[in-house]
């Protein structure tokens, strides 16, 4: 790895904090609000790739875990992972990796627009919604004793957020590729 | 921006090293795990929850720091109720919220510099197999803490950028800019870096 993905690392970990800081809009018809924090994701995995993306997250996680408030809602500490949603904020690195690897698969910058964000947004879904919940449920489950086909079904609710967040994150990651291309495996 | 969630204080736990709460933090929660007696886990609660309580804070600061995950805890107690019989629930709202109120208890009272002693040590072995570098994660960790500021800021005038324009603030319409600006800053901070050979390379 070298320096400039090393930076490059350093700096999505950092957005993603500022993301954490805008206020989270709530939107009439789906009762979730919805914070630009949890788009970090499927953001990293997309523009800055597999690997880099993880690493962003990991690095992410560190900064919760020594006691800096970077979850949205100025949240973070260890109580945040002994408490119920630990399980998702550990799932964030793998579902970045999977992200990335999906999107550094399926999305090239000689694609046509349209492939392009069809490319991320499937890669977001299955990275940042099915490999996120694949780890987040269970745990869930394990922690809290709910049933896991009860704490499944509950978490159905945030699904519909989830592929809006999706939506955005594929169209920025498409502005991004357009802009200023980082996917292309250099790391 | 980003004042870390320690607390100044003199309590003994503030002097137990920070090795020693992990390890602690660790035994109790598979302590916690082991157990679905109420008769042990009610004392364990009382007890984490005065452990928390004696840091020096506030009732309020204290609460604000553990309301978030309190609330999940307490949805989904009240959908197991519907679940699972009355004492098992009580034991897991008991056994979850002693965890919490622990962990809470060891960021309230270790600072980051003596966190980032104690990641460093975990990292030797890593090291040695040259996966990654110690120096390399303070580094990374110092480049965030000293960049959110800044991205905030450039956030803050993407968003006047758009008022002014009468558009509105959406989302969408800031998360790109933000991004493509922020990253091109990235071959500016690395070359800076280099060129004061922070990483030998």
């Amino acid at each position: 790895m070298n320096t400039r993905d090393l930076v490059l690392v350093a700096l999505f970990a950092a957005i993603v904090i500022v993301l954490g800081l805008i206020p989270p809009i709530t939107l009439g018809f789906i009762p979730v609000p919805i914070t630009a924090q949890s788009m970090g994701v499927m953001l990293a995995g997309c523009i800055i790739g597999a690997k880099r993306g993880a690493l962003a997250f990991l690095l992410f996680i560190l900064l919760v875990a020594i006691g800096l408030p970077v979850l949205s809602g100025g949240r973070g500490g260890l109580a945040v992972f002994a408490g119920p949603s630990g399980g998702f904020i550990l799932g964030w690195a793998v579902a970045a990796f999977v992200t990335g690897l999906i999107a550094e698969r399926f999305v090239h910058p000689a694609n046509s627009e349209g492939r392009q964000f069809a490319g991320f947004f499937l890669a977001s879904v299955i990275g940042g919604i099915v490999v996120l919940y694949a780890i987040g449920v269970p745990w869930l489950s394990a922690v809290t004793g709910t049933p896991l086909l009860a704490a499944a079904t509950g978490s159905l609710v945030f699904i519909p957020g989830d592929l809006l967040k999706a939506a955005i994150a594929a169209l920025a990651a498409r502005a991004v590729l357009a802009g200023y291309p980082l996917l292309p495996v250099r790391a | 921006m980003l004042t870390s969630l320690y607390v100044e204080g003199k309590s003994w736990f503030h002097r137990v090293p920070v090795r020693a709460k992990l390890i602690a933090l660790v035994i109790v929660s598979l302590l916690l795990f082991a157990t679905k007696s109420l008769t042990l886990l009610l004392p364990a609660f009382l007890l984490c929850g005065s452990l928390y309580l004696s840091l020096g804070m506030t009732l309020r600061e204290a609460i604000s720091r553990v309301g978030f995950i309190f609330f999940t805890i307490l949805v989904l107690a009240l959908v197991n109720l519907f679940l699972l019989p009355v004492p098992d629930v009580a034991a897991l709202i008991l056994r979850l919220t002693s965890l919490v109120l622990f962990a809470a208890a060891v960021t309230a009272t270790t600072t980051i510099g003596a966190f980032m002693d104690e990641i460093t040590i975990l990292m030797k072995p890593f090291e040695r197999l040259g996966l990654l570098r110690a120096a390399d994660v303070s580094l990374a960790l110092g480049l965030v803490l000293r960049f959110v500021p800044d991205i905030f800021a450039r956030y803050q005038a993407i968003r006047e950028a758009h008022r002014a324009r009468g558009l509105p603030v959406r989302p969408l319409t800031i998360v790109g800019p933000l991004i493509i600006l922020t990253l091109k800053d990235a071959d500016t901070i690395a070359a800076a870096i280099d060129a004061r050979g922070f990483r030998r390379q």
